[in-house]
């Protein structure tokens, strides 16, 4: 039983270091820009398209410029449509960025078409590692390791960075940051495609082990919000362990109760509200309440 | 006074005139009728998991009309599509089609569970309904109606044709299916023909629609060591699954087996990955392909610059089935299509298309594919290994009796 268990604990941290990192950008634009982005799964799936471009084009090292123009995209979409919504009912801001992943959805079916694109994990990362009882893919025990740096480098850069605390006080405080003369709107811009890269380097990672198409973003969206609501709104660590958490979850309900692994995670979400509403690490946010 | 008597008179021309503009179709019925195209519903879903498939289904029914120069009955014809969102959608649309848009018959149900809604919805609007992909055996078994006509193979009818195929490798069967109609048709049909065979199932997975990570479930079946996997997934979750049960190790190890594969399904998956053994129901490299599908796979090739997927021949042949029985009922009368439906007949090779009256299912034989040792062409994945039945009289046979299948249209 043992040895089920650590196979599928494994496999489950696979998938939820992918929920962590689609969650985590959602997260950072929540709880920075309080703005809920209907249209974050979106570039989830641009960062997969733009992946398999760049690799048909020019290999896989190449690969490394997906989230970047992910980003750049995401800046883009920032200062033409999201800066207009930040004064606004949070209702008009679910519409408009819902609208923007209809969009971005209809351009990507518009270029590439309807059907499943081929994309497999690269040829040095084929292969199996088998620990004892426990079995994880080269490529999946290579998510792992990105998504750990990846996380790992975020934090830093939020902690321990001028421009972190710059974000951090401004998602507090914005007039006051603005009174030291710090020019919030572009920073506000920065951060909305530092979401969004995080969610193309998401996009990249699952696109060798998901179905290609544009409408992948439907199976990273919903658990992207599940996660973040157990996780709290806005926080970095909620998000990191409720992700994990979810991943291993599933997984293992799908070992002993496979017909509940969908809706298990809404459960777990369901609970996790009715005894903490926050979240798990939710924090009270004045701007918000 | 002239100026007044001027306004007058110019008013009551224009009143004349607008009066007799109103009054013309009355005056000529015939005439305007004539010159408003006939419309025809197309009931498919455009997002999705499905939507890879009915891309191509749809494509292949625009073409089949355009192979007609948009004309059904001498009149001209056009496709009114609407979209499949969910089951209860799907059904709304169906109403906005017949109501709304005035079609005489409808096109579609690309999912069983869309299907099953569209079918009774058919019945009740008393409009012909030609499925073209939904392949759960209720439609034109204990569900059936007769408005509805279906050209996919019931689940489990290739389920029995592709059932040999697996006791080969032996008789410790997986059933790895989706938890909806289509899949849970398929366990259903399996689990009878595995108890016929004296076999066993060492494990059962019923997987929720749109999974992302199958890894969970290939851990079990791996622990399970079965002789053989039988699959009962659709669209996008087919092409992901194929491909992690490869990337995990398993291709090649355990033998996958699956009924109505779409050749948009393994294409998604890609020349390392793909793998298994699958029924279809047609494929554009078969050389057995009558002149009018060859002909029809190069008006696709040149149309959309690629060679047309099996679903795009089942949007066309079920198109082609519904204007060739309008242009017979020489009506748009609903009773006058069904009966001309009913009476549709065109050869295919050694055996021939047609709707059985009694249920309204085509008899058509299934194609026995697997996926080649080493795929070289992007669009032709499959090694055609046998036409299923192999006797083609035994067609009706395989389709099972009236009584078989529980359709009583009354």
């Amino acid at each position: 039983m043992l040895d089920i268990l650590l196979s599928q604990t494994a496999s489950g941290l696979v998938l939820g270091g992918l929920y962590v990192l689609i969650a985590i950008g959602l997260s950072i634009i929540f709880g920075l820009l309080g703005i809920v982005n209907f249209a974050h799964g979106a570039f989830f799936t641009l960062g997969a398209y733009l992946a398999l471009t760049l690799v048909q084009l020019f290999g896989w090292p190449a690969v490394i410029l997906s989230p970047v123009i992910v980003g750049g995209i995401g800046m883009l979409a920032e200062r033409l449509l999201i800066r207009r919504l930040y004064d606004k009912e949070p209702l008009i801001s679910l519409i408009v960025t819902f609208a923007l992943a209809l969009l971005i959805e209809a351009t990507v079916r518009l270029i590439y078409g309807g059907i499943g694109q081929p994309f497999s994990p690269p040829p040095f990362m084929a292969g199996i590692f088998l620990w004892g009882p426990v079995l994880i893919t080269k490529y999946r025990a290579g998510v792992l390791v990105t998504t750990a740096v990846v996380l790992l480098l975020l934090w830093l850069f939020l902690e321990k960075t001028p421009f972190g605390r710059i974000l951090r006080a401004g998602s507090r405080d914005p007039e006051m940051v603005e009174l030291l003369g710090i020019n919030l709107p572009r920073v506000l811009t920065w951060v909305f495609g530092l979401g969004c890269a995080i969610s193309g380097i998401a996009g990249l990672l699952a696109a060798p082990l998901w179905t290609v198409t544009p409408a992948m973003a439907t199976n990273a969206i919903m658990p992207a919000f599940v996660v973040v609501a157990i996780g709290g709104l806005g926080s970095f660590a909620g998000a990191v362990i409720a992700g994990l958490l979810v991943g291993v979850v599933v997984a293992l309900t799908i070992q002993f109760w496979p017909e509940a692994s969908g809706a298990v995670m809404y459960l777990f979400m369901a609970l996790m509200l009715l005894v903490r509403p926050r979240g798990l690490l939710g924090e009270r946010w004045e701007r918000f309440e | 006074m002239t100026r007044s008597t001027g306004l007058l008179i110019k008013r009551r021309t224009t009143l004349l005139g607008a009066a007799g503009l109103a009054a013309a179709p009355f005056a000529a019925p015939h005439i305007a009728r004539a010159a408003d195209p006939i419309k025809i519903g197309l009931l498919l879903a455009k997002t999705g998991q499905i939507a890879g498939q009915t891309e191509y289904l749809a494509n292949g029914s625009f073409l089949a009309l355009e192979q007609r120069n948009k004309m059904v009955m001498g009149q001209p014809a056009e496709l009114v599509w609407l979209d499949e969102p969910s089951p209860q959608g799907a059904v709304q649309n169906m109403q906005k089609l017949v109501q709304e848009n005035k079609v005489c018959a409808v096109l579609g149900g690309s999912l069983s569970s869309n299907a099953l809604g569209e079918e009774a919805k058919a019945a009740e609007l008393k409009i012909p309904f030609v499925c073209d992909n939904a392949a759960a055996t209720e439609i034109t078994g204990k569900n059936c109606n007769r408005y509805t006509f279906r050209l996919n193979t019931p689940v489990a009818v290739q389920q029995r044709m592709l059932a040999p195929y697996a006791l080969k490798s032996g008789k410790k069967w997986y059933h790895i299916t989706a938890s909806y109609a289509f899949g849970q048709d398929i366990l259903r049909s399996s689990r009878a023909l595995l108890k016929e065979a004296g076999g066993t199932e060492v494990g059962f997975d019923e997987v929720p629609l749109n999974t992302a990570d199958f890894s969970s479930f290939i851990l079990k079946i791996r622990q399970a060591k079965p002789d053989v996997v039988i699959g009962g997934l659709s669209g996008g979750d087919l092409t992901t699954f194929l491909k992690q049960w490869s990337e995990l190790g398993m291709k090649g190890k355990i033998p996958f087996l699956e009924i109505a594969i779409g050749d948009t399904d393994i294409w998604g998956v890609g020349a390392e990955a793909a793998n298994g053994t699958f029924t279809k129901l047609w494929d554009a490299n078969n050389p057995k392909n009558t002149p009018e599908e060859k002909a029809f796979a190069e008006a696709y090739s040149k149309k959309h610059g690629k060679p047309p997927a099996d679903k795009a021949w089942m949007g066309w042949i079920t198109a082609r089935s519904l204007f060739e029985s309008i242009d017979a009922a020489k009506s748009t009368d609903a009773d006058k299509i069904i009966e001309a439906l009913e009476h549709w007949k065109v050869p295919a090779g050694d055996s021939s298309y047609s709707y059985r009256k009694f249920d309204h299912q085509m008899l058509v034989r299934n194609l026995a594919v697997s996926v080649k040792e080493k795929i070289t062409d992007k669009w032709n994945f499959f090694d055609v290994k046998a036409t299923l039945p192999e006797n083609p009289a035994d067609l009706d046979k395989v389709f099972g009796s009236q009584e078989e299948i529980g359709c009583k249209m009354g």
